[in-house]
């Protein structure tokens, strides 16, 4: 590999890290309250929240570039108190990736609070634990394997991201060219193949790894009450 | 001073709780059929479901006054809770839960270590619960609800989910917690011997109604209620055989009844109970049992209960129920003052508080 291709995996890996950095407090909030709010209003969210994973990545970096782009709310809000724009940015990669990741992250974070018995928490309550005390205490480290699980599932997605990045990030050398974006420029280019099947091969060998990590973590959800 | 005061009215739509009642306790008996309302008002001691119109005072602390008033969260209220599952977290060890409290007595202060000591749970401290029997498990329950200094213990059906010899055990243990700890308890239960072992003052409920409240032997033996601890009898001790873990017991006509050892002193009288089902029935004088008790006692009356009979005994004043089916009764010719035998395990003679 050549050092323009380590550059591009430890971009990715970096843009991968960061999107589960930024996804893990508001997915695991998230997680919680679709786990244990009983309101109509549950299904809405739930549908909000799912909804990258089956829209068309191309059609959710559109929607992200709307909110973030130099003309978008968030986009213009950002220049005015920073200088500057998100919108084509390593940061637009991190975006872009959280986004399309938070499904697989919350869902999971979901299934395993769903799977601690809520009685457990009535009794750390009686014991004179609050709210806060008893999901710190009790909910948070039984369903830890899934909180990890799922943020390695949302790691592993956030490296084959391409659709929504392309949109909204582009690419752009060292800043915001991660392996697929890499790859896909690659086969474009004249004589670029070898260097794309080394990506490739990279991808493979990180995904898998990282699924298998996740499944792992996931298994070791206690689900039996003592 | 009265432990608990109940006033609760919720409308369920297809069911309504409506009681009133305080009680002196210190052990205080719910008893009736499931869907009776029994859970609904442990739950709204406890502080996970608020009725519509409430007023519930714990150790006279008003906990709950709806609608408008104090409503306190549950971690306050300051209830031990143990029921039949022994709930404990199965990511901490015995002594991670024992010290979940953070109102936890330390367990290596005076009050902490009679709590373990009554219980026995010091040579559990350092296991895994998942290592734990079922009976162990529900000590730790209970020893974890009393380290957290509750002015309250609620029991919900604590024994229901062990095997009968477990219950027995864990049933004792409570005893013992009554006697030396002296905290207060509101016990849930459908089993007569529970209740009658451990309450001192017990509310019948049925369909989210109180239908009485007085002592246990009172409430408990209402004619028509069955199916459970029929027979409670007041008898003498004549005396102890430790090597063979035997009391032996006074019955009329010269005849003895066999008890598991017992710490009652001779001459004493003591409360047992006996289930109208443990007991069975045989003409002739069997040979060759392992049950300790061959009772001979004449045929008193039969009457139906559902679809089996009863059957009454009498040896001179007394009287016990025996519950056995109408199929029973015709292959042994059963007609009153009859002669018949009356074959009871030793252990399921209970030894009764009261």
């Amino acid at each position: 590999m050549t050092p323009a291709e380590l550059e591009i995996v430890w971009l990715t890996l970096r843009v991968g890290a960061l999107s589960v950095a930024l996804s893990l407090v508001p997915g695991v909030l998230l997680g919680w309250l679709l786990a244990r709010w009983n309101s109509p209003l549950r299904a809405l969210v739930q549908g909000v929240i799912m909804l990258p994973l089956v829209l068309p990545p191309v059609v959710t970096g559109y929607l992200l570039l709307k909110v973030f782009g130099v003309r978008g709310p968030v986009g213009s809000a950002y220049d005015v108190l920073f200088g500057g724009r998100i919108a084509f940015t390593t940061a637009a990669c991190v975006i872009a990736a959280s986004v399309v990741g938070f499904p697989l992250m919350v869902e999971s974070i979901r299934l395993s609070i769903l799977g601690v018995d809520r009685r457990l928490e009535q009794v750390s309550r009686t014991l004179g634990r609050g709210r806060l005390g008893t999901f710190a205490r009790v909910t948070l480290p039984l369903a830890l394997p899934g909180i990890v699980g799922g943020s390695v599932l949302s790691f592993a997605r956030s490296l084959g991201e391409f659709g929504a990045t392309i949109i909204l990030a582009g690419d752009i050398e060292g800043e915001t060219r991660t392996i697929p974006i890499a790859v896909y420029s690659a086969l474009n280019a004249v004589d670029g193949e070898a260097a794309a099947l080394r990506l490739v091969l990279v991808s493979v060998v990180i995904s898998l790894l990282s699924l298998l990590a996740a499944f792992a973590f996931m298994r070791r959800q206690r689900t039996q009450v003592a | 001073m009265s432990i608990v005061d109940l006033q609760i009215r919720h409308d369920f739509g297809r069911f309504a709780l409506d009681v009133k009642a305080s009680s002196a306790g210190p052990v205080l008996g719910i008893f009736g059929p499931s869907g009776s309302g029994k859970s609904t008002i442990l739950n709204a001691i406890s502080g996970f479901v608020h009725p519509q119109h409430a007023h519930i005072s714990i150790m006279t602390r008003t906990v709950c006054r709806t609608p408008g008033g104090t409503v306190v969260p549950p971690h306050r209220r300051e209830v031990g809770y143990v029921t039949q599952d022994a709930l404990l977290f199965p990511h901490l060890s015995v002594r991670g839960n024992l010290a979940f409290s953070p109102r936890c007595l330390g367990l290596d202060s005076l009050g902490g270590k009679r709590v373990l000591d009554v219980l026995r749970l010091a040579p559990l401290l350092e296991r895994r619960v998942q290592e734990l029997s079922g009976g162990e498990k529900q000590r730790v329950a209970l020893g974890r609800a009393l380290l957290s200094q509750p002015q309250l213990l609620l029991l919900d059906e604590p024994m229901s989910a062990l095997d009968s010899r477990l219950a027995r055990e864990v049933l004792a243990l409570l005893m013992e917690v009554k006697r030396t700890l002296q905290v207060p308890m509101l016990l849930v239960s459908h089993q007569e011997s529970e209740m009658a072992a451990l309450a001192d003052d017990c509310i019948l409920l049925e369909n989210g109604r109180i239908a009485a409240q007085g002592p246990p032997l009172q409430i408990l033996a209402r004619p028509g209620r069955l199916g459970g601890l029929d027979n409670i009898l007041r008898l003498e001790v004549a005396r102890h055989e430790p090597e063979r873990g035997i009391t032996w017991l006074v019955l009329p006509g010269q005849q003895q009844l066999a008890m598991p050892l017992s710490t009652a002193a001779a001459g004493q009288t003591v409360s047992v109970g006996v289930h109208a089902d443990e007991i069975i029935l045989c003409r002739q004088r069997p040979e060759g049992l392992s049950a300790r008790n061959v009772v001979r006692c004449l045929v008193d009356g039969l009457g139906a209960a559902g679809t089996d009979s009863l059957v009454r005994l009498k040896l001179g004043e007394l009287r016990l129920l025996a519950h056995v089916t109408h199929a029973a009764v015709e292959e042994l010719g059963l007609q009153p003052e009859g002669e018949v035998f009356a074959i009871i395990k030793s252990n399921s003679v209970i030894r009764l508080a009261v």
